[in-house]
């Protein structure tokens, strides 16, 4: 049997090695085990956080400008950096995802992507406002292997390609491993797909244009400038509307090509991507060994399982779009690849059940959706555990409402607890064992605001953590490739 | 689920028909199923999302086209925030209402050239922003700020032409977009003297071609 690093450092500290006895052998100063991480042995609380031994979790902080790594086990804060340090003005961190690390607390890379102010919740479209905070995609890297823990830039993934996007970041796994980040967003419709490089080179990019007079949605590739080998496409260029729709608002006047694309998720099995696109309740399914569309799912319970290709011309693949019954937020698949899930909102609050083993995804059908959230409630993001034996998703409120989080059962596809972790709730990740569902709630950009940690079986909130940075988003730095397809990659 | 929507599936359903041909009688059983498992709960209630049958049925509803009344009961500011009624400010006029929104740099770019391209001589020009700024950040008055907002627009783009702060919720069955069905600005919507709908420009034009 093989043993991670992780798995021996949670074992040490289980025999023995840890305790009272142990920790006054240490004396005052760093643990000999880490550089800089503090040896919560001893403390009152080491009894309630040692199970967590083994999970960093990154936290950006969207109001704050910040990110930050978590040691859930002591609790500390390992490191945090200000992207104002980067010389951006309002720094916005929106989405992250985490690569793989056998030791996070020495070192691993993630990925976050930045938002100018025109952003849910905030709005602020007045005229002071307009060029205030960017859109940008960083590659980062914690260092955790001296006396002073850093995060720091290893790459402006924006200025390397000339691109700048702004929502979900996720990283391939399966067929894709080690292969491709891909970061999307919904102010530009766009893709872009990299390689995982600390100087990064574009493997793809993508554009989704609606036409609201023939009801037809154009998917294309678009490509970076010949001469410089780069887009044209950073800021605020490109941009359909000055602020990303609100959740639940995809009902919002716009630009008339306005799709609001945002994320791209990968198949955990099969070499599969899906962009998922909030207005018009569908998502492309692309090829990634071709980067060719192949099918466009129709995800509203009463419409089709999908919609059909009426041409391909060069590089754009136009579908019929003929009615739209419900917008949708964010669809992903299960770890094992069984399902792909979507969740709908505003016009209809379900969750649609597609089976997603057959290669062609034009054989993908709907066999279930999850319902019972009323008209107050949207599903919104998708947080699943390394195993599958449970799907876990976020259902976001308007105030006065809280939101709550819920855990579904994939045998039935029913609701079978939920909690409501605080105001204005985000997404949910799993601790590396899966045997915990980590949660962030934000408060409405004000209010009461946090991390939450629930047992994933027994259905008890073990854990409540408070933060004032207004978590959007957040990441377990998963401990292994297999380990990411239940992180920021197969969902969001 | 209402007459209105069962009338509004069944068009969709033929219109799917006649589109791809693969719209099936399955569809159509689905989106009643769904329709009458939606709870009656008023549309007032706080913080509640519009149902589809609020909202015509469809994300991208058929809105508003040439004869149909133009309702003028719509809420209305003028550009220094003061409430003002549309009716008063058609006047039996025929007239060229731009409906745009200042988050979105399309919509904003139409006006100047909508000024062109409108013969003042056979109608009046009146631009829309139909929607608010957001304060949550700084705070403040949404209206003054919307007005505030266009004041600068105006004078950026060196406009002429009268503006005005349109509120939409897009949350409530009732709110102006939901309300006139629409999704794309800018939507340019061209009322004859008698209130009614001439015709509806939805997305940006080539106003150089095209003359009201």
């Amino acid at each position: 049997m093989s043993m991670n690093r992780r798995q021996f450092l949670r074992g040490t500290l289980a025999t023995g090695a840890a305790g009272v006895a142990g920790h006054m052998g240490l004396g005052l100063g760093a643990s000999p085990a880490f550089g800089a991480v503090h040896d919560a042995r001893g403390e009152g609380t080491h009894e309630l956080f040692k199970k967590f031994k083994g999970n960093v979790v990154l936290l950006p902080g969207k109001y704050s400008g910040t990110v930050s790594a978590l040691d859930l086990s002591a609790p500390e804060t390992l490191a945090w950096y200000n992207y104002g340090l980067d010389g951006m003005d309002m720094p916005i961190p929106h989405h992250i995802a985490a690569m793989p690390s056998a030791d996070p607390y020495k070192s691993f890379d993630f990925y976050q992507t930045m938002q100018p102010p025109g952003a849910p919740y905030v709005n602020e479209n007045s005229p002071e406002w307009r060029d205030r905070g960017d859109f940008k995609m960083y590659k980062m890297r914690y260092d955790g292997s001296g006396q002073q823990n850093r995060i720091s830039v290893v790459s402006d993934v924006s200025e390397a390609t000339g691109m700048g996007l702004g929502v979900h970041v996720s990283i391939g796994v399966g067929q894709n491993a080690n292969k491709y980040v891909a970061y999307a967003d919904g102010q530009k419709d766009m893709v872009l797909i990299t390689d995982l490089g600390d100087d990064p080179k574009i493997v793809k990019a993508f554009k989704c244009d609606y036409d609201p007079v023939s009801r037809q949605l154009h998917v294309s590739h678009i490509f970076p400038d010949s001469s410089t080998g780069k887009f044209d496409l950073l800021g605020r260029k490109g941009m359909k509307t000055s602020h990303e729709a609100m959740l639940g608002e995809e009902l919002m006047p716009a630009d008339p090509t306005a799709v609001f694309v945002d994320a791209w998720t990968w198949h955990p099995e099969l070499p599969l991507g899906a962009i998922l696109i909030r207005r018009l309740g569908c998502c492309v399914i692309v090829n990634t060994e071709t980067w060719e569309p192949v099918a466009l799912l129709s995800t509203a319970k009463g419409s089709p399982d999908t919609f059909p290709e009426v041409k391909q011309k060069g590089s754009t693949w136009t579908y019929s779009v003929p009615s739209v019954l419900t917008p949708l937020h964010e669809a992903g698949f299960t770890p094992s690849g069984e399902y792909f899930l979507a969740c709908n909102n505003v016009l209809q609050n379900n969750i649609a059940v597609f089976r997603s083993t057959d290669p062609d995804p034009l054989k993908w059908k709907k066999e279930a959706f999850v319902e019972g959230f009323g008209r107050k409630y949207l599903p919104l993001h998708m947080g699943n555990v390394p195993d599958s034996r449970w799907v876990f998703f976020t259902i976001w409120a308007r105030k006065p409402n809280n939101g709550y989080i819920c855990k579904v059962d994939p045998k039935t596809w029913k609701v079978v607890a939920q909690w409501d972790t605080g105001p204005d709730p985000h997404t949910c990740d799993c601790t590396v064992d899966g045997k915990y569902i980590t949660t962030v709630y934000s408060g409405h950009q004000a209010g009461q605001s946090g991390l939450v940690v629930i047992n994933a079986d027994t259905d008890e909130i073990v854990a409540r953590l408070p933060s004032p940075a207004g978590h959007h988003d957040h990441v377990v730095v998963p401990e292994s490739w297999e380990g990411l397809k239940s992180s920021r990659s197969t969902s969001v | 689920m209402t007459e209105n929507t069962e009338k509004r599936a069944r068009t969709l359903i033929g219109a799917a028909k006649r589109r791809s041909g693969v719209f099936g009688a399955a569809t159509f059983a689905g989106l009643l199923a769904f329709s009458l498992s939606q709870p009656a709960l008023s549309a007032q209630e706080e913080g509640a999302f519009p149902t589809a049958d609020e909202v015509g049925g469809d994300v991208f509803p058929d809105g508003l086209k040439a004869g149909d009344p133009f309702p003028t009961d719509i809420e209305l500011y003028d550009a220094n925030g003061k409430p003002v009624e549309l009716a008063e400010q058609l006047d039996g006029k025929r007239s060229v209402l731009a409906l745009f929104i200042s988050a979105v740099p399309a919509s904003v770019g139409e006006l100047k050239a909508l000024e062109k391209a409108v013969d003042t001589n056979s109608a009046q020009l009146l631009f829309l922003n139909t929607d608010q700024v957001g304060t949550a950040l700084l705070g403040g008055d949404k209206i003054k700020e919307t007005a505030r907002t266009l004041r600068v627009i105006k004078h950026e783009e060196g406009l002429k032409s009268p503006m005005f702060v349109a509120p939409n919720n897009v949350f409530a069955p009732n709110g102006l977009s939901n309300r006139l069905g629409i999704r794309g600005l800018p939507t340019v919507v061209v009322v004859k003297a008698d209130g009614t709908v001439e015709n509806v420009f939805v997305g940006s034009q080539d106003w150089n071609k095209r003359k009201i």
